[in-house]
C-alpha cells in the first residue's frame, strides 16, 4: 500500500493528503480475508448464507453459528473480525430493542440498517476507536416486505437485491447477476445461495468449513430462521451436483 | 421596573397579604416520590385447571376503571415461546409492562439458533416471581395476580404469582373473585394432585365453561365475553375468544335489595 | 385530612406449620403442605421442606413469598461457599450464615421463623430454629407456624419431658433423646392435632428424616376440609 511509512495511516481523524483515510481501507482488507457471506432478495423474503470456515477439526459441528438474529424480523450474516461482527450485532439488537419498547412495534429495516450504518461510521471519525473490521450484510421484512442492506466498514448502507462480501465476494457477485431476482422463490433462493457459497468456496478448498443458511419471508410468519433440514439438506445436494455439474463442462 | 414573577403586577400587598414565597420555591425537586398505592384500570379473574394432557386457561375479555366498564375488548392472555400462557389480572399497564418484558425476554431467547428451546412454563414462572418480589421489595409493586399455564417436564405445569410474590402450585388456580366462585367447582374435578390424569379435556372445558359463566353472574366487574387457552403437547398453544352459552338469570328475580325493588 | 394510602408489602400468604425434633444420630423435620391465605387454601401440596444441599433441610415457615426468597439465599449461600471453599457447610456454621441472612434484613425482615435440621459432625442429630431477625439456638424440639403454640407445649411435654414424674419414685422423668420411632409416632399425633384445631393445617404431612447417610421423605394424609 502506498501509505506504508508516511504516517498518515496510523489515524483515524487524519486524511492523507490525496483524501483518504487509510485506516478504513485496512479495515476494509479484513473484511475481504473473512469467510464469504451472501444475501438473496426474492419474491417475499430474503436468504442469508455464510461459508463458515472450520479453523479446528476440534470444534463442536454446528456450534458457534455465524448468522445472528437481531430482531425477530432481521437477521444478519458479515465477514471478517468475527468479535468485531458480534459487537455490531449486539448494538442491533439495543437498537431494535428499544424501537419496540418505544413504539411497539418492530423496527423497519431500512431504519436499523441507517442506524447500525451510524455506529459503524462514527468508528471513523475519531482516533481513538477503531474502524468495524466487518461488512454486515442485514436481511428482514418488515410491514413493507423483505429488505437487504450491506453495511461496510465506511459506515455505508446501500440496499442490494443480491449481496455478497468476503474472501469470494467476486465469484459470488457475478453468479448473483445471473439469478433472475424478480421471479425467484424461496426454495429456489435457498439452493442458489447454498450453490453459491459451495462455489465460492472452490478457491479456498484447502479449508474445511460449514454453509449455514437461514430465511425470513411470509412462509416464516416474518420470523428470521434457520432454513428448515430437509430443505437444507436439499440445497446442498444441489449444491454439490452444481459443482460437479460445472467441473464436467470444464474439461 | 419590577420583573420579579413574585413582586411583579401582584394585586396590593396592604389589602390581599404578602405573596407566599413557598409557592414561587415549590419544584419538582423537593415532592415526595410517588407510586402505584391502588390499581387503576383493572382485569378480573383468571381461571385455570390441568387435565390429562395439558391445562386450560380462561380470562374474561373487560377491563375495569372502578366501576366503569371502561374497555370491553382486551385480552389478558399471552403466548409465551411455544408451550406456555401467562393469564394476568390486575392493573393493566401494568399488565402490558410485564407483556412487553416477557416479549423481549422471547426475542432474546431466540437470538442465536443454539439450540435452546426457549423458556419453559416453570422458568417464566421464576422469572415472575423474582420480578414481583423485587418490585415489592422496592415498596413499588406490579400490581397483578398472574397464572402462568404450561408444562414441566412433559407433565402439565400451572402456577401462581401475585404482587407480593407469593407463589403457589395447584391442578386449579384462580385469581380474585375467581378464588371464591370458580375453584369450589373447578375442585370437584381436580382436588388433589394427580387427580388431572382422569380428567379429559371436555370435562376441563366444561368446567371451565360454567366457572365462567357463574364468574358473569356474580362478579361485577366480569363480562360475558372472554378468552380460552387450551395448552397442549401435541397442538401447542391455542387461543380463542368466545361467550358465554345457556345462561340462566332467573335467580336475579330473587335477589332483594337493589335498584327499584321496595324491599 | 389528607388520606394516606400505603402498600402493605407483608401478607398472610403461608404454609400451616412446621415441627423438628433432634435424635441421638437422626433429626425430623416435618411440615403439612397446605398453602392458604385467609380462609382460602390456596394449595393442597406445597412442600415446606427444602433441600438446601450438604444434607441440610431448612423450612421457612411464615409469609410464602419471604419463605421461598430466603430458601433461595440460603441455597445460594451453600453453592457459594463450596465455590469460595470446596468443602462441605457443617450445621453449626449454616446457622451462623443463616443468621446474617435473617439479620441482613433488620430493618425489613423476612417475615418467617426458619427450622434447620441436619448432622453435627459429632453425628448428633441437630435443630436450630431462628426468630425472624436472626437470633438462633440450638435445641431439642422446636415447632413454628399457625399451630406453634399447640405443638411447642406438647413437645415440652413429650421431648423435655417438663413436669412429668416417675410414677414410681415420685421423682422428675429426666430428658433422654427419644428413638426414632417413638418421635414419629409424636410427629403424626402432634400434626393429627392441629390439624383438628387449625384451618391452616391439613392435606397432607411430609416427614422428612435425616441421618448422616442423607433424608428421606414420607407423606401422610391429615384432615382436608
Amino acid at each position: 500500500m502506498t501509505s506504508i511509512g508516511t504516517g498518515y495511516d496510523l489515524s483515524n481523524s487524519v486524511f492523507s493528503p490525496d483524501g483518504r483515510v487509510f485506516q478504513v481501507e485496512y479495515a476494509s482488507k479484513a473484511v475481504e480475508n473473512g469467510g464469504t457471506s451472501i444475501g438473496i432478495k426474492y419474491k417475499d423474503g430474503v436468504v442469508l448464507a455464510v461459508e463458515k470456515l472450520v479453523t479446528s477439526k476440534l470444534l463442536v459441528k454446528g456450534a458457534n453459528k455465524r448468522i445472528q438474529t437481531i430482531d425477530r424480523h432481521v437477521g444478519v450474516a458479515y465477514s471478517g473480525l468475527n468479535p468485531d461482527g458480534r459487537h455490531l450485532v449486539s448494538r442491533g439488537r439495543q437498537e431494535a430493542e428499544s424501537w419496540r419498547s418505544n413504539f411497539h412495534n418492530p423496527i423497519t429495516l431500512p431504519t436499523l440498517a441507517q442506524r447500525i450504518s451510524s455506529y459503524v461510521q462514527a468508528h471513523t471519525l475519531y482516533s481513538s476507536v477503531r474502524p468495524f473490521g466487518v461488512a454486515a450484510i442485514v436481511g428482514g421484512v418488515d410491514e413493507n416486505g423483505p429488505h437487504l442492506f450491506m453495511i461496510e466498514p465506511n459506515g455505508t448502507s446501500w440496499g442490494y437485491r443480491g449481496a455478497a462480501t468476503g474472501r469470494g465476494r467476486q465469484v459470488a457477485k457475478s453468479e448473483l447477476e445471473k439469478l433472475d431476482l424478480d421471479s425467484l422463490d424461496g426454495e429456489t433462493a435457498v439452493k442458489e445461495a447454498a450453490r453459491i457459497i459451495y462455489l465460492a468456496h472452490e478457491d479456498n478448498k484447502d479449508k474445511d468449513f460449514e454453509l449455514e443458511l437461514t430465511w425470513a419471508s411470509q412462509a416464516t410468519n416474518g420470523r428470521h430462521v434457520e432454513v428448515p433440514k430437509q430443505l437444507f439438506d436439499q440445497a446442498v445436494e444441489y449444491a454439490l451436483a452444481e459443482l460437479d455439474g460445472g467441473d464436467e463442462m470444464e474439461e | 421596573m419590577e420583573h420579579h414573577q413574585a413582586n411583579w403586577g401582584r394585586p396590593r400587598n396592604d389589602v390581599y397579604g404578602e405573596y407566599d414565597f413557598a409557592i414561587h420555591n415549590a419544584g419538582s425537586h423537593d415532592e415526595p416520590t410517588t407510586r402505584t398505592l391502588q390499581p387503576t384500570v383493572t382485569g378480573s379473574s383468571v381461571i385455570g385447571i390441568k387435565f390429562d394432557k395439558g391445562v386450560i386457561l380462561a380470562a374474561d375479555t373487560l377491563a375495569s376503571y372502578g366501576s366503569l366498564r371502561r374497555f370491553v375488548d382486551e385480552q389478558r392472555l399471552f403466548q409465551v415461546g411455544d408451550q406456555t400462557v401467562v393469564g394476568i389480572s390486575g392493573d393493566v399497564s401494568d399488565m402490558q409492562n410485564i407483556q412487553d418484558t416477557l416479549d423481549q425476554l422471547e426475542i432474546e431467547a431466540n437470538y442465536d439458533a443454539d439450540g435452546y428451546p426457549g423458556p419453559t412454563a416453570p422458568s417464566i414462572h421464576m422469572y415472575l416471581r423474582r420480578l414481583l418480589y423485587y418490585q415489592r421489595s422496592r415498596m413499588d409493586p406490579l400490581w397483578n395476580s398472574i397464572l402462568v399455564a404450561g408444562f414441566k417436564n412433559d407433565e402439565p405445569y400451572l402456577a401462581y404469582v401475585d404482587l407480593l410474590g407469593v407463589t403457589y402450585q395447584s391442578g386449579c388456580l384462580a385469581t380474585g373473585f375467581g378464588n371464591y366462585l370458580a375453584i369450589p367447582l373447578l375442585r370437584k374435578l381436580v382436588d388433589n394432585d394427580g387427580d388431572e390424569k382422569n380428567v379429559t379435556y371436555e370435562q376441563a372445558r366444561k368446567a371451565i365453561e360454567e366457572a365462567m359463566k357463574v364468574l358473569f353472574y356474580r362478579d361485577g366487574r366480569a363480562t360475558d365475553t372472554y378468552h380460552v387457552a387450551v395448552i397442549t403437547k401435541e397442538a401447542g398453544v391455542q387461543i380463542e375468544k368466545t361467550k358465554c352459552e345457556n345462561m340462566s338469570w332467573k335467580f336475579a328475580s330473587q335477589i332483594k335489595g337493589f335498584g327499584t325493588q321496595k324491599e | 385530612m389528607p388520606i394516606e394510602h400505603s402498600f402493605n408489602p407483608y401478607g398472610d400468604s403461608s404454609g400451616g406449620s412446621t415441627l423438628a425434633i433432634a435424635g441421638k444420630d437422626f433429626a425430623i423435620l416435618a411440615g403439612d403442605t397446605r398453602h392458604s391465605t385467609g380462609y382460602s387454601i390456596d394449595s393442597r401440596n406445597e412442600s415446606q421442606i427444602h433441600s438446601v444441599g450438604d444434607g441440610l433441610l431448612v423450612s421457612p415457615n411464615g409469609f410464602s413469598a419471604d419463605a421461598r426468597a430466603f430458601v433461595d439465599d440460603v441455597h445460594n449461600d451453600i453453592i457459594w461457599y463450596h465455590h469460595k471453599h470446596n468443602k462441605k457447610l457443617a450445621i453449626s456454621s449454616c446457622a451462623r450464615s443463616i443468621m446474617h441472612t435473617l439479620y441482613r434484613r433488620r430493618f425489613f425482615p423476612y417475615y418467617v421463623s426458619p427450622i434447620l435440621v441436619g448432622i453435627e459432625p459429632d453425628g448428633t442429630g441437630a435443630v436450630y430454629s431462628f426468630d425472624p431477625v436472626g437470633s438462633y439456638e440450638r435445641e431439642a424440639s422446636r415447632a413454628a407456624g399457625h399451630a406453634s403454640e399447640l405443638l411447642v407445649p406438647f413437645l415440652d411435654n413429650q421431648v423435655r419431658k417438663a413436669n412429668q414424674v416417675d410414677p414410681e419414685t415420685g421423682k422428675p422423668l429426666a430428658q433422654h433423646d427419644l428413638d426414632l420411632e417413638t418421635a414419629l409416632q409424636l410427629v403424626k399425633d402432634a400434626f393429627a392435632g392441629a390439624a383438628e384445631r387449625r384451618i391452616q393445617v391439613g392435606d397432607w404431612l411430609e416427614i422428612a428424616v435425616v441421618t448422616k447417610d442423607g433424608h428421606k421423605v414420607e407423606r401422610y394424609p391429615l384432615r382436608r376440609d
